[in-house]
């Protein structure tokens, strides 16, 4: 397989093209990635340079070259239930510990609100396996008024997430088979999410790097592995930004190789059997 | 939601026509060309995943369409239709680069298991890429992140150190010590970028 080499005044003119538009920070040096992610699309427009496709990106007012760089720039690299541990944390401390400070508070209320986002969902992975936690551990769903939403840049990405059907191979990476036969029917070679499961949820395009308070308060936040696509500066903000919106007795959730120290200190960490989740300092 | 676009070239109509529908009924986006020269113009108009094409064809043949398809992009995979008596140059063709040749008449079964070799394939090497990338930004990271808690580590321990050498100050009385040793704590000149 033959790509278009690409030159030092592209990757410049590229680099910051994508960061404007994205936030993804790519070093200089990764002239491979930006030859394999975007070689195609010089393809699929007959265009003959990457200076090329920035220019046709730049004068494309519909935002739809845009729309196919950020896709294909993007890494969408998932799977259920990814670092079991954090699930195992939030199904056995986070929700039941939520729902207790939640009943308590208002009693009265007929049903208990409890507001997740995941935040960077990529295919919708991490979403169904917080639908799936959720279901399995709670059961009655109706005593419950669940918001799960998944946000993600890349539009392939939630579209695919918002159809919610899986390869073979996607399924077995993380989906333990009881889960599968109970969650998910075969359609052709592929496996889809039951509309039970599939209507939990909700799915929305959103750039993580522009204000995000239109979208409400929330009591837990997955932003996992997503960060680590940008610089330092823009991770302060981004983490500031879910501060401002989370619940102050509300848990954020990120990568199980992330750290926040020195990057807001407005968290602080909790440990929990073997794993770590962030609440606000002087919450609760 | 099958992911192959597919140009289908032909000057029989009727073979044209029975892919067509068969490929169709699959959900595969198909395109088609009654003959060479048509052809050259889909693929300068759009690039395709997988172009079928007939080999032996006045004017323009297979071979001319398989040349021009790689031409405009390497990525796309080229299938030959021969008849028998032709084996020979399908051979040829494969070292132009052809991914595969099918006797005609075509058996859609056959064709629909290259397919789905095909796009299995594809999308098997897409995500290598993306492990292969999310590996290594995972890695970088985690390698800022262990370098910031060591720096963090080696703060907290010199602070650590300049404590117990004021709390052990003989020539401090005790309250004095506690009092320079709280001082010291809050601020911490260790503190830093
Ligand atoms: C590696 S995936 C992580 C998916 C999931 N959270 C997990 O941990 O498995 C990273 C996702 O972040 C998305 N992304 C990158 N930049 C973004 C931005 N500025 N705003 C929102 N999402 C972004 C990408 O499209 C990609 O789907």
């Amino acid at each position: 397989m033959t790509t278009q080499k690409i030159t030092a005044d592209e990757i410049e003119l590229l680099t910051k093209y994508i960061y404007d538009v994205s936030g993804i920070a790519i070093e200089k040096t990764k002239s491979y990635l930006l030859e394999t992610r975007l070689g195609p699309l010089l393809d699929e427009f007959g265009l003959d340079s990457y200076r090329a496709l920035h220019e046709k990106a730049k004068g494309d007012f519909r935002k739809s070259v845009e729309t196919k760089i950020i896709d294909a720039i993007s890494t969408n690299e998932t799977l259920f239930f990814r670092d079991r541990d954090t699930f195992e944390v939030f199904r056995n401390k986070i929700i039941p510990d939520l729902i207790d400070a939640r009943s308590g508070r208002a009693p009265a209320l007929p049903s208990v609100p409890i507001r997740i986002w995941s935040a960077a969902c990529s295919t919708g992975q991490e979403v169904y396996s917080i639908a799936i936690t959720l279901k399995e551990l709670l059961v009655d769903l109706k005593k419950y008024r669940i918001k799960l939403l998944g946000t993600d840049i890349s539009d392939a990405a939630v579209s695919r997430a918002s159809y919610g059907i899986y390869s073979k191979f996607e399924i077995e990476r993380g989906m333990p088979q009881p889960l599968l036969q109970k969650y998910f029917s075969p359609v052709g070679a592929n496996w889809k999410i039951n509309d039970e499961i599939r209507a939990m949820a909700t799915f929305q395009r959103l750039n993580l790097l522009a204000p995000f308070g239109a979208l409400g308060r929330f009591d837990i936040v997955f932003c996992r592995n997503v960060a680590v696509y940008f610089n330092p500066e823009d991770r302060k903000v981004l983490f500031n930004r879910i501060a401002d919106i989370l619940e102050p007795d509300g848990v954020l959730i990120i990568g199980a190789t992330e750290s926040l120290t020195g990057v807001c200190p407005r968290f602080e960490p909790k440990h929990h059997i073997r794993s770590i989740f962030y609440q606000l300092k002087g919450g609760r | 939601m099958k992911s192959l676009n597919i140009l289908l070239v032909d000057d029989d109509p009727t073979a044209l026509l029975v892919l067509e529908k068969g490929l169709s009924l699959q959900e595969y986006p198909v395109t088609t060309a009654a003959d060479g020269e048509e052809a050259l113009g889909r693929i300068a108009g759009e690039s395709f995943d997988v172009v079928i094409t007939d080999l032996m064809m006045p004017g323009i043949d297979g071979i001319g369409v398989l040349k021009a398809a790689k031409a405009r992009s390497a990525r796309t995979e080229v299938l030959l239709l021969t008849a028998s008596q032709s084996l020979k140059s399908a051979v040829d063709a494969m070292k132009n680069g052809a991914s595969d040749y099918l006797q005609k008449p075509v058996d859609l079964g056959e064709l629909l298991i290259i397919l789905e070799k095909i796009e299995s394939f594809r999308n098997m090497a897409a995500s290598a890429e993306e492990l292969r990338e999310a590996m290594d930004v995972t890695e970088h990271n985690a390698q800022e992140t262990i370098g910031r808690l060591e720096m963090e580590v080696a703060r907290l321990a010199s602070l650590l150190e300049q404590i117990r050498e004021i709390l052990s100050d003989e020539t401090l009385e005790a309250g004095k010590r506690v009092e320079k040793a709280l001082h010291c704590a809050s601020n911490d000149s260790t503190r830093g970028g």
